[in-house]
């Protein structure tokens, strides 16, 4: 909290701008709309700080801390009005590092507050959708001026196609490289010799940087697609999604056979002769045993694959596989900062939407399955 | 009836079963004993082929048990081991359905089966049918291990250091009721221990094993008595045999009728071990006692020196 009040005062919580191209001017806090206001805003946060440090902060700390995160998107409606000029209809608000960093330690308070408080998991999903909800709301109150929603505005249909493509992408790379990745955990679980061999080479593959073999791949399926005109026609060549998928999967492959190999292998063994000696067959023993037994710890390779893909997938924008990374790659080129926040904020939430749900989903099979 | 006609089990290059034979009578409890690592397990898995044998042949009624397929001679085979093997993420009543369920036993039998299972062991269906493995304690575990195996009322019974890990009071109670079921239901039983007083007290037929091989079997009094070489006199106790075998014979069996110098102070059951009669002499400073039936009237009486065995006339 002393963090968050630090970043409150010292950094500029926003900076406006006439338009895209100029850079902003750096806005503080107590800038926006004189030093009164600025204590008031801070005010939660501050509180919820005291309260914390309290023997039993409980409900109050979460109150406040919702507070805190409900008058964000006022403060910044209040900054709208007291610095955008409305004559200009490309005059923009920049969320500032201030602003970015006391969103950040309200989450983490969050998260604190649900390691020690154990209250059901709807409570704090509630809290996380209330603010942005409230976000949502004020948009038509001046919000429609940050520069990320005029960002958004410019290319809707193109922000949504990306978000399509995007999990598309990540979605084709977990379901193939799940199911290449059980079928190769299940061969090395029969042929012991192809262990050493298997898990040698996805170590290394593991290690060649993404940009590179994302290069690799371009020479030999551009020969492939110029060989076989069919491959063309399928859309697959050198640069596109094809060479992204290969190299995708290529990445998921190692965490994917590891933990299905360990999982399958980590299986009690007194459990599994105990089965043997019951007379369960071969099929009886895997279906009914030594998957179900497997199958958090292969969840928790589904979700490690899931969410490095989410990532990775930004990088494949480079070789024209689509995807939110090319706004980022776009932001970048064109040095405007708040289209590279477009594609990577979504990709943020993704990632952590994809590992808060399946390591969950992990967690609840491990309860039964280790009771 | 189970037959093993001069078997011998090659892992590689060791030997760990050298030309054993062993004939086990039906209804017959037989303890496998010897140091760790001798070849009891693997003797046993063979007989439910959980470990083919290299050489030789086993019987199971009068047929050769490679005549069978596998899964199926498992399942006419109860198995029970150490560790339990049970399934942590079925429940208990899961757990013990399991062969009866491989069998394709109808719904209604197999609930039935269990039910009655549950209570042969002592486990009541309603504190411990929904309950899962990890919530139940060491004993209660081994008691489903021992109804899941009986599941499907298989004629023999294996079972490998199915007590090893339990508390010493725990172990002696579960032997005392697998004793007592095993004469009820008059299961054949090939049990693997390496706890001398555990075999001694369950065992009809009780099997030395060294390096490999049979070095003898019989009756635990007749090993305690004549043990074939220095090996088996000290596996079986050493100096402590004297009590070993005390602790097998009843009091009944050295009482004499109640003799003229009066009813003794000190009591002792009938059904009591010799060596339990020994121990109360011990400590009551006494050298006779009387001997008492179910309903505690003296039959008769025991003295030191019939006790120790001397005889009478001596
Ligand atoms: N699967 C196996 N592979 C190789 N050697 C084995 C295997 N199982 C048992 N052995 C060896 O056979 C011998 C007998 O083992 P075992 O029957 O388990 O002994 P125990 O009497 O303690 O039950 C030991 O020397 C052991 O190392
Ligand atoms: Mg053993």
């Amino acid at each position: 909290m002393a963090l968050g009040l630090l970043a409150w005062w010292s950094l500029p919580v926003a900076s406006s701008a006439p338009n895209r191209i100029v850079p902003g001017d750096a806005v503080y806090a107590w800038q926006v709309a004189g030093p009164a206001m600025a204590v008031l805003a801070s005010l939660p946060m501050a509180l919820a700080g005291w309260v914390a440090r309290q023997p039993d902060p409980g409900w109050r700390s979460l109150g406040l801390v919702l507070l805190a995160l409900l008058g964000l998107p006022l403060w910044l409606v209040l900054c709208v009005h007291q610095l955008v000029d409305p004559q200009l209809p490309q005059a923009r608000l920049g969320i500032g590092a201030g602003s970015w960093c006391t969103l950040f330690v309200l989450l983490l308070a969050l998260l604190d507050l649900r390691t020690r408080q154990r209250w059901p998991a709807g409570l704090y999903i509630a809290c996380l959708c209330v603010p942005l909800v409230v976000t949502a709301l004020c948009l038509p109150l001046g919000l429609d001026r940050l520069a990320l929603w005029q960002e958004y505005r410019g290319r809707a249909d193109d922000f949504w196609l990306a978000v399509g493509e995007h999990l598309l992408l990540v979605g084709a790379t977990v379901a193939l490289s799940l199911a290449l990745g059980a079928a190769l955990a299940l061969l090395m679980r029969r042929l012991p010799a192809l262990q050493r061999a298997g898990f040698g080479v996805l170590n290394f593959m593991q290690t060649i940087p993404s940009l590179a073999l994302f290069g690799l791949l371009l020479g030999p399926l551009a020969w492939a697609a110029q060989r076989f005109p069919w491959l063309d026609q399928l859309g697959i060549s050198g640069i596109g999604w094809a060479p992204a998928l290969v190299a995708l999967v290529t990445y998921s492959l190692l965490p994917m056979v590891r933990n299905t190999f360990v999982a399958l292998e980590g299986v009690d063994r007194g459990v599994i002769e105990a089965a043997r000696g019951m007379g369960m067959s071969r099929g009886q023993m895997f279906w009914q045993v030594r998957l179900p037994l497997a199958l958090p710890v292969l969840l928790e390779g589904v979700r490690i694959t899931t969410v490095q893909a989410i990532g990775l997938t930004a990088v494949a924008a480079l070789i024209g596989a689509g995807g939110l990374g090319r706004f980022i790659f776009q932001g970048l080129g064109q040095a405007a900062m708040d289209l590279v926040l477009l594609g990577a904020l979504p990709i943020l939430v993704m990632a952590m939407l994809a590992d808060g749900v399946l390591g969950n989903l992990s967690r609840r099979l491990g309860r039964g399955v280790t009771r | 009836m189970i037959e093993l006609i001069h078997i011998t089990k090659r892992f590689d290059h060791t030997v760990a079963v050298d030309d054993v034979s062993l004939k086990i009578d039906g209804g017959e409890f037989c303890c496998l004993v010897g140091t760790s690592g001798c070849g009891k397990s693997t003797t046993l898995k063979m007989i439910n082929r959980l470990i083919e044998h290299s050489e030789g042949e086993i019987h199971i009624d009068q047929k050769p048990i490679r005549s069978f397929r596998e899964d199926v001679l498992r399942r006419r085979i109860g198995y029970a081991i150490q560790s339990t093997g049970l399934f942590p993420h079925w429940t208990v009543a899961r757990n013990i359905g399991l062969v009866p369920r491989l069998l394709k036993w109808p719904k209604s039998r197999i609930d039935t089966r269990v039910e009655e299972l549950m209570s042969l062991l002592g486990l009541s269906m309603a504190d411990y049918a929904d309950k899962y493995p990890d919530q139940l304690s060491g004993g209660q575990a081994q008691r489903v291990g021992v109804a899941r195996a009986l599941a499907a009322d298989p004629d023999i019974l294996l079972m490998d250091e199915p007590f090893g890990a339990l508390d010493p009071i725990t172990r002696e109670t579960l032997q005392l009721e697998l004793r007592d079921l095993q004469a009820r239901l008059g299961k054949t039983i090939v049990f693997v221990t390496h706890d001398m007083d555990e075999a001694l007290r369950l065992a009809d037929r009780l099997v030395v094993m060294h390096e490999g091989r049979i070095v003898q079997q019989g009756h635990p009094l007749q090993l305690l008595r004549e043990p074939a070489n220095d090996f088996v006199a000290s596996l079986l106790g050493g100096e402590d045999r004297g009590l070993k075998e005390a602790a097998l014979l009843p009091v009944s069996e050295r009482m004499v009728p109640l003799g003229a110098g009066g009813v003794a102070r000190e009591r002792i059951d009938q059904t009591a071990s010799l060596r339990e009669a020994l121990s109360v002499m011990l400590w009551r400073r006494v050298e006779r006692l009387a001997v008492v039936d179910d309903d505690d009237i003296p039959i008769g009486e025991l003295n030191f020196r019939r006790l120790v065995g001397a005889r009478v006339n001596d």
